[in-house]
């Protein structure tokens, strides 16, 4: 009851509810209503200083603040640091990375290590997820750690590579599409005895004959060995692009690579698309070329 | 009139809703400890849609938020406004009905969003349907508690507690802005379109985000602060002043926060700056709300070596404090630029959501607890135990947290020697095992005093119950 | 007797009327939405100085006329068309985009990948991953140019995202293949050992003709429903909606949707776009 007060002495403020819930009159600590004021004080600093206020002059506008601050103008200077950092330590190098060809670069020691020391994060950002963290290859997706390639290790190959990305091609069912399912099978255990360099055997010369009538040699050479670089893969070695899984091995041969039917893939077929990234990276024209000498030094590069 | 009779009260719907405030804390701590292994070791996502990671999270804060803090928010809000007022509810129908719709409409927006049903917006993921209903539920509330307000006896009751100011302004705050943000065209019965888009809907949304946390999470915890924490520690509040600058300072301020959320967005410059220094000048009236409670236990310190409840109401205090601290140095832009997208922003909100809300509610539970069924707690062993393992839990969460958080911005823009960035994103993934295993310790913990509490109160029901039985046998 | 006496103060008469109270709280909360959200509607700064030219929802923008992909609507019987088509059939029967190429400029998206956009919002990915980069020199090197309020101005809504547990997703569209974007969907951790993104293998399942509880994903709706919120589309483009998702699964739909993001304008470094 408020008009019965138990604690006359403590100096509350005489209100009292659900039989002892009271206030004191104490003042706020003084620190605190100092504080408090300084607060008020600090917005309107604040406020001019920077951008803060919304105008209705129907311009779009608002107040730019006396520091003339703006997000943007704080990247640029922000980034500038960094680039004129950059400029004062590697501007020689970076300016022979963009002058020189890649061939050129790596045959320069100084530089092609450059190359490859400040091509980690890009090639961790853009390229591990999908050739992996050390090129190790992924499945689906080529090892670029090793020296088999399928359109070539030389440096300017693997830049085009990366220009204009690429993208596997093999027909469905042998060149002309007219592969049986016997024949198919039979080819299949040939170029698995191919990789295993028991092509020649004589239990595979029916799987032998198919690679023929399927002119299977036109991309992949007449040996299982492409002539020359043009996207198929090596089929006499242990590297497999995609699986030495007998079963796997049949499905690629039954539904190719990037087969399309009426604008889209045929269901089965193995897609292989390298995107292309002279759009894509920052700074391409540079970039790529470090990318290039780092993917040409992982390992297989020729 | 007789001034000694105590007054009765409409216990049965707080008992209901303290009773479900418990079950949901146990439920969404559960929760937030399995989406937090799942960060840790993926392969608990088991490839079940209803439970991957996104939708388990936004399930988590749904019931920890909505479903646990709105239960709490509800039953001490009905146990004080009678209290304080001297009078029944206005309505305990109402009430009753407003407590049921509440625990449907939340298990329903538990398990819709389970099933993939969202908006897409943080914080108000609830489809139409419900989020309609809840509008509607919450404005029941809103009416029942300042109608029983309105009912007092203004001879006994000239003034209005400050609690009830606080769970007033809560309620006015959050069906405007939950309102406002939710505007939206339905597609389909489980599917809406924002009216907002772009810049207008990042504002809108984050205006909405921030003060459901600034209102549910703070203004209505503070309103339970301002009732318990003087009762236990018997104590009267410290400073009547204080209680009605700070009020005032976060009613008005509280509001203009959301554009912290938004720094270096698209957002317009001025938006964000206006956000940052409403922030950094917020640090002060919060802390009115933190003083006035530590100041109302001066005096009394030595309660808090054989009072566990009252260490609750403490701890949560202090959490308060550091969190509307950290909170502000987060909104300045330089300090933004590195927190925001981190793990920092998630341990500011759990030291906030753990150790504040949590604690504070945990407290108030208990003493409500003990006064709506008459009774001892079954084990205040059990409520020493709980206390730890939250406060132990709370600060692990917390500190993995923060390493994670830091590391996290400075791994993303850190430069090596060449002027180059020096680690891949994904490289940042990994460095964060640790501490996501160590964070889904820390919930762990929290979770198990959550179930210990669970089991204390359904004890101490029992025992209770049948304390009552008898006596009205021994009675007959 | 203290309690009759008439309020001591503003404060005082308001603890006393609950009602007036109530007002006085309602106004102290309602100042700052109204000077931080409602210029936002009307300043022309705040979407890079994006304009809208019809009441169909058509703009475009003053200052860099590159970053929006401009049309010109006309009603011809009572029929909503337009100068250039946003997606069409191709020969082979596919629904493909027609007159816009990347680059062009902010355009609606086509049915397939607003579906996407859909499944993108079911499945909580702006749980994880944010839409929005910042201005800064890390954030431009890793992910690219910072992003514009024009880019998002379709987006009904924002999914800028609060949390990077995965990168950012801004302009995620053409980094990777299709291909790799099923695989990483299928199994996250095949393709990226250390990461600790969720399977989502259901997507290849299901098919986008399909909404909650077998109903039928109406897009047609879907477009309608966005043009009234101001997105352009024509009477046509609205009518084939159901046609062009025919087919599809939720998986085609994601990949779609993840493929146009930042594709859409082609940003300039030596520019300042935003102020
Ligand atoms: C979306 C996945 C993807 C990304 C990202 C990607 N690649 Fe590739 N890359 C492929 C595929 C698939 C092939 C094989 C194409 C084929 O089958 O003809 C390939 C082939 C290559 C080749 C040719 C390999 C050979 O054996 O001739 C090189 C070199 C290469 N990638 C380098 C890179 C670099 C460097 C990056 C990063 C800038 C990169 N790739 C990013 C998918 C990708
Ligand atoms: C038009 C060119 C072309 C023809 C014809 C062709 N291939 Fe291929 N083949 C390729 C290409 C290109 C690849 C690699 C695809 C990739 O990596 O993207 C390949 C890959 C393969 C592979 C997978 C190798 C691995 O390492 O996983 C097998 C097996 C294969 N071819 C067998 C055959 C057989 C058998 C025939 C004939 C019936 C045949 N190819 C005809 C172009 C061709
Ligand atoms: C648990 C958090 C989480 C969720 C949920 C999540 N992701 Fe991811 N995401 C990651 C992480 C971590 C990475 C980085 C590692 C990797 O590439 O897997 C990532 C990477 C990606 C990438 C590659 C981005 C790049 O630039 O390398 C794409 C695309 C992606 N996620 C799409 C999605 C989509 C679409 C969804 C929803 C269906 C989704 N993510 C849900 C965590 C998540
Ligand atoms: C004056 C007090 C406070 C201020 C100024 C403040 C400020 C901030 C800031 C700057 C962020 C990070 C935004 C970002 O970078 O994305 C944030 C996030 C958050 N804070 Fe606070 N905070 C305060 C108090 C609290 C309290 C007491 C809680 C209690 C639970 C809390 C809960 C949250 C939550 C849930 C988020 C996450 C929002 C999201 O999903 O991104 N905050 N806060
Ligand atoms: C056992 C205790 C808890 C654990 C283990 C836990 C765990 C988590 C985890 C893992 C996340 C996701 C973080 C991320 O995306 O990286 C999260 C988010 C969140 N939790 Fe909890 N949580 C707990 C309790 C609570 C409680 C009691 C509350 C509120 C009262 C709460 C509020 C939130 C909020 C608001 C978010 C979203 C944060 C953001 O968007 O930044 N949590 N929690
Ligand atoms: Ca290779
Ligand atoms: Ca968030
Ligand atoms: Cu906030």
């Amino acid at each position: 009851m408020a008009q019965h007060n138990p604690w006359p002495d403590e100096g509350n403020t005489g209100h009292i509810w659900d039989e002892d819930l009271r206030e004191l009159d104490n003042p706020p600590p003084l620190w605190w209503m100092l504080s408090f004021y300084a607060g008020f004080i600090m917005i309107v600093f604040y406020s001019l200083y920077y951008p803060t206020i919304p105008l209705t002059d129907g311009t779009g506008e608002f107040t730019k603040g006396m520091a003339e601050w703006t997000q943007v103008e704080e990247y640029h200077d922000d980034y500038a640091v960094l680039k004129d950092w950059r400029k004062a330590k590697f501007a020689d190098k970076e300016e022979k990375l963009a002058a020189l060809s890649v061939d050129e670069i790596i045959k320069d020691d100084d530089l092609r290590s450059y190359a490859v020391a400040t091509s980690k994060v890009l090639f961790g950002d853009y390229c591990a997820a999908c050739h992996g963290a050390g090129g190790q290859g992924n499945p689906n997706f080529p090892v670029l750690a090793d020296d088999d390639w399928l359109w070539g290790g030389k440096p300017a190959q693997i830049e085009a590579s990366l220009v204009n990305g690429r993208i596997g091609n093999m027909p469905a069912k042998g060149m002309m599409g007219n592969l049986n399912e016997q024949e198919i099978s039979d080819v299949a255990d040939y170029v698995i005895a191919l990789s295993e360099g028991k092509g020649d055997d004589a239990a595979y010369a029916a799987g032998k004959a198919v690679y023929t009538k399927g002119m299977c040699m036109a991309c992949h050479g007449p040996a299982g060995k492409p002539l020359a670089p043009a996207g198929a893969a090596n089929l006499t070695d242990q590297v497999w692009r995609f699986s030495s899984d007998r079963a796997e091995v049949i499905n690629v041969i039954t539904n190719g690579v990037n087969v399309k039917k009426d604008g889209q893939y045929i269901a089965g077929t193995k897609q292989a698309v390298m995107p292309s990234f002279k759009e894509r990276l920052p700074n391409a024209d540079v970039n790529i070329k470090r990318l290039t000498v780092y993917v040409h030094a992982l390992g297989g590069g020729q | 009139m007789d001034t000694t009779a105590k007054p009765q009260y409409d216990n049965g719907v707080v008992q209901y809703l303290t009773v479900g405030a418990v079950a949901f804390l146990v439920l969404g701590t559960f929760m937030g400890t399995f989406a937090a292994a799942q960060l840790a070791w993926p392969a608990l996502n088991f490839d079940i849609a209803e439970i991957t990671f996104a939708r388990l999270r936004v399930m988590h804060t749904n019931t920890v938020i909505f479903a646990f803090g709105g239960m709490t928010l509800m039953a001490t809000a009905f146990y004080t406004v009678q209290r304080t007022n001297g009078v029944k509810l206005w309505s305990n129908k109402m009430a009753w009905w407003t407590a049921i719709l509440f625990t449907i409409g939340l298990l329903a927006v538990v398990v819709t969003i389970s099933l993939g049903m969202t908006t897409g917006k943080e914080y108000h993921e609830q489809e139409w349907p419900l989020a309609i209903a809840i509008a509607i539920v919450w404005t029941l509330y809103t009416f029942n508690f300042v109608m029983t307000i309105a009912s007092r006896n203004k001879e006994t009751h000239p003034n209005v507690y400050v609690s009830n100011w606080f769970f007033l302004g809560m309620m006015i705050a959050i069906t405007y802005l939950y309102v406002v943000n939710g505007l939206a065209i339905p597609v389909s019965l489980f599917r809406s379109y924002s009216m907002f888009a772009g810049v207008q809907d990042a504002m809108i949304q984050w205006w909405w985000g921030h003060n459901a946390v600034g209102f549910f999470l703070t203004a209505g915890f503070l309103a339970i602060m301002y009732y318990f924490v003087p009762k236990q520690a018997q104590r009267p509040i410290y400073s009547y002043r204080l209680s009605v600058i700070h009020f005032w300072a976060l009613m008005f301020g509280y509001v203009w926060l959301g554009a912290h959320h938004l720094q270096y967005t698209a957002l317009p410059d001025w938006t964000g700056s206006l956000g940052a220094v409403i922030s950094l000048a917020m640090i002060i009236p919060s802390w009115g709300g933190a003083l006035n409670g530590m100041l109302t236990l001066s005096g009394a310190w030595d309660r808090l070596r054989t009072d566990y409840i009252l260490r609750f109401l403490i701890i949560s205090l202090a959490f308060y404090a550091m969190s509307t601290f950290e909170g502000p140095v987060m909104a300045s832009k330089t300090v933004n630029a590195l927190s925001h997208y981190t793990d920092w922003t998630v341990g500011h909100v759990h030291s906030g959501a753990l150790g504040w809300v949590a604690m504070v509610s945990i407290g108030a539970i208990y003493h409500m607890v003990m006064k709506l069924w008459n009774t001892e707690m079954y084990s205040m062993k059990l409520i020493n135990f709980h206390f730890w393992l939250a406060t132990i839990g709370t600060v692990f969460y917390i500190v993995a947290m923060w390493v994670s958080g830091i590391m996290q911005g400075l791994m993303w823009r850190a430069y090596d020697e060449y002027g180059t960035l020096a680690y891949t994103f994904a490289e940042s993934v990994a460095a964060m095992h640790p501490y996501y295993a160590m964070r889904a310790l820390g919930g762990l913990l929290f979770f198990s005093g959550a179930a210990i509490m669970l089991y204390n109160v359904v004890m101490t029901i029992r025992t209770a119950n049948a304390k009552a039985t008898s006596q009205a046998e021994a009675h007959a | 007797m203290a309690d009759n006496q008439e309020p001591k103060n503003i404060q005082d008469g308001l603890e006393r009327n609950i009602f007036a109270l109530f007002l006085a709280t309602a106004l102290a909360v309602s100042i700052a939405g109204i000077v931080e959200i409602v210029p936002l509607f009307y300043l022309k700064s705040a979407v890079d100085y994006t304009e809208q030219t019809d009441k169909y929802g058509n703009v475009k923008n003053e200052k860099f006329p590159e970053l929006v992909w401009e049309r010109t609507f006309t009603e011809v019987d009572g029929k909503l068309v337009a100068d250039k088509a946003l997606y069409k059939q191709d020969n082979n029967g596919k629904w493909v985009v027609a007159d816009w190429k990347a680059g062009d400029g902010v355009r609606p998206y086509t049915p397939l990948e607003l579906a996407g956009r859909d499944i993108y919002l079911r499945e909580g990915c702006y749980i994880c991953h944010s839409q929005m980069i910042r201005p800064f020199r890390d954030e431009r090197e890793r992910y690219g140019h910072y992003s514009l309020a024009t880019e998002s101005m379709y987006d009904h809504p924002m999914q800028w995202g609060s949390k990077r547990t995965g990168p950012d997703m801004a302009r995620v569209g053409g980094k990777y293949s299709d291909e790799w974007h099923v695989m990483h969907l299928m199994r996250p951790q095949d393709m990226v050992p250390e990461s600790v993104m969720p399977a989502y293998p259901w997507l290849a399942e299901n098919s986008i003709e399909k909404d909650f509880f077998g109903t039928d994903r109406d897009m047609q709706k879907r477009l309608s429903v966005m043009r009234t919120l101001g997105v352009p589309y024509t009477d046509e483009e609205i009518e084939n909606a159901n046609e062009a998702v025919k087919g599809h699964t939720e998986m085609d739909a994601l990949v779609a949707y993840l493929q146009v993001l930042g594709t859409m304008v082609k940003l300039d470094d030596s520019k300042t776009y935003r102020e």
